[in-house]
């Protein structure tokens, strides 16, 4: 039998412990447990995968067993892939204070339970609060005889409040995830904020669309950081020629205005300690003054490639390592936010996101604010709702003249390839010239 | 595949959590699935995954508590997690699990028993897909296929055993000429019910019909959705807004409206669950299954219900209840959209075939705002020219109040089953 050019396993166990609380009442919860590898090779040409359930106790014999197998289903590859170099290692994990696993599952109810209670207040019809733990130890090990172990403790808690008025029903949501330990503890407000913001959208009106200058507040701009520019930027989509971004190094692509970074080492929801392929991962920057820098890479992609750095592979436990961001943002300018709605003169504000969606090979994004304002000689006028905001990537980050100085971080989870892993966000204030919103207003 | 004795360890659970709890449920799935990626035009990855879970339910007291895990020798802690969790859930009325019953129909095979699951087959349908994107001059970006058979085992305290197994074949091509890209895929429980040729062909038939692609005004045009973009939307909007849960938890739009006529008069929606891929006879608890008609000639006729909602509000469980590796919830099992069926393509429309940014629609008020893929003007049944960019906006409540016809011929999206939907009147934001 044919022996494999590399192969490396990742293996990742653990439990994950949720908390559903719905209209006062615990829905569910409970903890449940994992354990699977993803055990790659490479054969002559390209990749053979073996995903291995109950990894834990498998012995040499036993591994070598999956390789065989990997190397039959690597026989059947025709891409000649190419790792580059990249330096192997493992950054420190920050310790957490209050771990969520030395927490009672009772305390962690309590302390969710006033968050979802605080929301219930006059003329809000329905609460939702959910709270998600997964505690993780992360192995990876490679034939080059490389060999890390990390735990990692990711959680959070999400509130959601319907209001509701003479068949008129609107919802706000606020949520927030850590590395950093339990993170519940006096967030009652967040759950008001929540409520009162469901309650302000009853009275406020559909957005108008059309094509209007706008101010992106910090998650909204930092949502088109995370689908716009980050996602164009990955190695595998510019490998495969899905990526508007493809052969635009050292370009001109934005205003000066413009810089954009992803930073896996950030100790941020999306921080990485150490990517899917072994790699100790380095900050990048992607646009550094409206100029496209660098691309995010695994190892094939950097080989294939070129022009920046690998570090940027992730993967679901026993799932395949795929090209992406950590820790995504527009980098701080100089104006105020009172500059930035001034100069605005006639728009609107476009704050929050219900997520968005991009397709990189045709270079257009769309996504929708949670809600906004009209700006009326650049002074806020009326609250709007329902207003999203689409586009040409490239086109999008010439328009984006002023970036504030106020960034400011959120996080969520990005989906690609039917994976879902952990990513921060972010911007700061930023006016974007001529952008297309969306609304049915008229 | 598994080394445990699977059967063994679901009598162990169901003896160990009778003394603990006073009902307890398993559902054990395992499967073997293979795969082959494209990167470019060359298999970059090949893969196989033999997966298995198990998951427990308890009920004790009214209040339930749900753990799994993938290790044969963790159940116990598995069951004490279960336990565990059933002490802080709020307690319920509750009538006990299904044990063995009659049930309501015979469903369609989601079994091939002549499916080899073996790289050959896999690596054939990646050259079936590459000669069908030849017929028109686009690059291919990526794709894959993969097939995979999978078997379940639900068995609980009741003395309900059921059991069955399907299978699953997937092919999808994504392909870019210039800036312009096609997506098209296909996912059917039969190798003789898969046609990679035609999937390439179409995915690349999209890319290079978009090439040189006009500018649309802003304005309000006659529109088709295509069975993928109605899918999107509507399924995605309307489908949870029928879902017990939502509704008796106050976010569901059609919460006071049971019995009303709300939308189009042509306009049904109905779960069938034995026609499909996502055909069962029993639902995810062991509840037999059943035809629901949820919407009837634009009548909100009947909502979805699991046990724990059902016994909650004191209705009857519509055997909806679904199951994605973990504890069940209220879903559907195939889901037809149904309309009068005409020529819907007679007069000029836009026809859009995909939308992007469906999932950031207001799921409680249907106010959306997407961006379309691949819009093309049609007129005599006829792609004439491309639409480069445009924002649609609306709502999909009330566009289901007037839906000027449905396509004659629906598509199988998986357990989805879907015609394209002509709306007049709709609002687009051109570039």
């Amino acid at each position: 039998m044919e022996e494999p050019r590399y192969y490396d396993i990742r293996h990742v166990s653990g439990v994950s412990t949720h908390i559903d609380v719905e209209n006062g009442r615990i829905d569910s919860a409970g903890s449940s447990f994992y354990d699977v590898a993803l055990l790659r090779v490479l054969g002559k040409k390209g990749w053979g995968l073996v995903i291995i359930e109950n990894f834990s106790g498998k012995t040499k014999k036993d591994i070598e067993g999956f390789i065989r197998e990997a190397m039959r289903y690597a026989s059947v590859t025709e891409e000649e892939v190419i790792l580059g170099d990249a330096p192997s290692g493992l950054l420190d994990v920050p310790k957490t204070e209050n771990n969520p696993a030395d927490v009672s599952l009772e305390e962690k109810c309590d302390l969710l339970r006033a968050i979802e209670s605080s929301a219930r207040i006059d003329g809000i019809v329905s609460t939702r609060a959910g709270y998600v733990e997964g505690s993780s130890t992360v192995y990876f090990t490679d034939s080059c005889g490389n060999e890390y172990s990390y735990p990692v403790c990711r959680s959070g808690y999400g509130i959601n409040a319907i209001a509701g008025r003479n068949g008129n029903m609107q919802a706000a949501r606020e949520s927030e995830r850590t590395i950093a330990g339990l993170n519940m503890y006096h967030k009652e407000h967040k759950g008001l904020e929540a409520a009162e913001r469901a309650l302000k959208l009853l009275d406020a009106t559909p957005a108008k669309g059309g094509i209007m200058n706008a101010v992106l507040d910090q998650e909204l701009a930092g949502v088109f950081a995370h689908e716009a520019v980050g996602h164009a930027s990955e190695g595998d989509l510019v490998k495969e020629g899905v990526s508007v971004l493809k052969g635009c190094i050292g370009e001109k692509i934005g205003d000066s205005a413009l810089s954009v970074t992803d930073d896996p080492t950030l100790h941020e929801f999306g921080f990485m300690p150490l990517d899917a392929e072994g790699v100790k991962p380095k900050k990048t920057a992607i646009i550094k003054n409206g100029v496209l820098n660098s691309y995010i890479h695994n190892r094939q992609t950097l080989a294939l490639i070129g022009d920046g750095d690998a570090g940027h592979a992730r993967a679901e436990g026993g799932a395949v390592p795929q090209v992406r961001m950590s820790n995504t943002f527009i980098e701080n300018g100089d104006s105020t936010y009172d500059e930035i709605v001034a100069e605005c003169r006639n728009g609107v504000l476009l704050k929050g996101s219900r997520g968005g969606q991009v397709d990189p090979g045709r270079g257009v994004f769309q996504f929708n604010a949670e809600y906004g304002y009209v700006i009326e000689n650049g002074e806020l006028a009326g609250m709007i709702r329902d207003v999203s905001l689409s586009g040409d990537i490239l086109k999008t980050m010439h328009n984006i003249v002023l970036c504030g100085n106020d960034l400011r971080l959120n996080q969520g989870y990005c989906g690609k390839g039917g994976q879902s892993v952990p990513v921060t966000d972010g911007s700061p204030h930023v006016l974007l010239r001529d952008a297309v919103v969306g609304g049915q207003g008229v | 595949m598994s080394e445990f004795d699977s059967d063994s360890i679901i009598d162990d659970i169901i003896r160990k959590g009778q003394k603990i709890a006073d009902e307890v449920e398993v559902a054990y799935e395992s499967g073997k699935s293979i795969h082959a990626t494209l990167k470019g035009r060359e298999i970059g990855e090949a893969g196989v995954s033999d997966s298995w879970v198990f998951c427990i339910r308890i009920i004790d007291g009214g209040k339930i508590g749900c753990s799994t895990t993938n290790d044969p020798t963790r159940w116990e802690k598995c069951l004490d997690a279960a336990k565990a969790g059933s002490k802080f859930a709020a307690g319920q009325d509750w009538e006990g699990l299904p044990g063995p019953s009659a049930t309501n129909g015979t469903p369609e095979s989601v079994f091939d028993e002549k499916l080899v699951l073996d790289s050959s087959l896999i690596s054939g349908y990646i050259e079936d897909l590459l000669n069908g994107a030849s017929e028109y001059s686009v690059d291919v970006a990526g794709g894959g296929a993969s097939a995979s058979a999978s078997s379940y085992k639900l068995a609980n305290s009741a003395g309900l055993i059921y059991e069955g197994s399907r299978t699953r074949i997937g092919v999808s091509l994504e392909t870019i000429s210039g800036t312009s890209t096609g997506y098209e895929s296909d996912i059917v429980c039969f190798a003789d019910r898969i046609n990679p040729y035609d999937v390439g062909k179409q995915a690349a038939y999209l890319a290079a019909h978009s090439v040189g692609a006009g500018e649309i005004d802003t304005g309000t045009y006659d529109v088709v959705l295509s069975p993928i973009a109605a899918s999107q939307l509507i399924g995605g909007i309307v489908v949870p807004a029928l879902s017990g849960k939502n509704v008796k938890a106050g976010r569901s739009y059609f919460a006071d409206k049971l019995g009303e006529q709300c939308l189009d008069e042509s306009f049904t929606l109905r779960d069938d669950p034995f026609h499909g891929q996502g055909s069962w006879v029993r639902d995810a608890e062991g509840v037999p299954t059943r035809v629901l008609d949820l919407i009837k000639d634009g009548v909100v006729n009947e909502f979805s219900y699991d046990l724990k909602t059902a016994y909650r509000y004191g209705e009857k469980s519509t055997g909806s209840a679904v199951r994605s590796g973990d504890s069940p919830s209220i879903g559907f099992h195939n889901l037809y959209f149904e309309g009068e069926r005409q020529d819907i393509f007679d007069e000029k429309v836009l026809y859009v075939h995909d939308v992007i940014g469906a999932h950031t629609a207001n799921g409680i008020t249907g106010d959306f705002s997407v961006e379309t893929s691949n819009s093309t003007w049609r007129e005599g049944g006829e792609d004439t020219d491309a639409v480069r960019a445009a924002m649609l906006s609306g709502n999909v409540f009330e566009m289901l109040k007037s839906i000027a016809g449905v396509s004659k011929e629906p598509r199988e999206l998986g357990n989805v089953i879907m015609p394209s939907v002509r709306f007049n009147n709709l609002r687009v934001v051109g570039k």
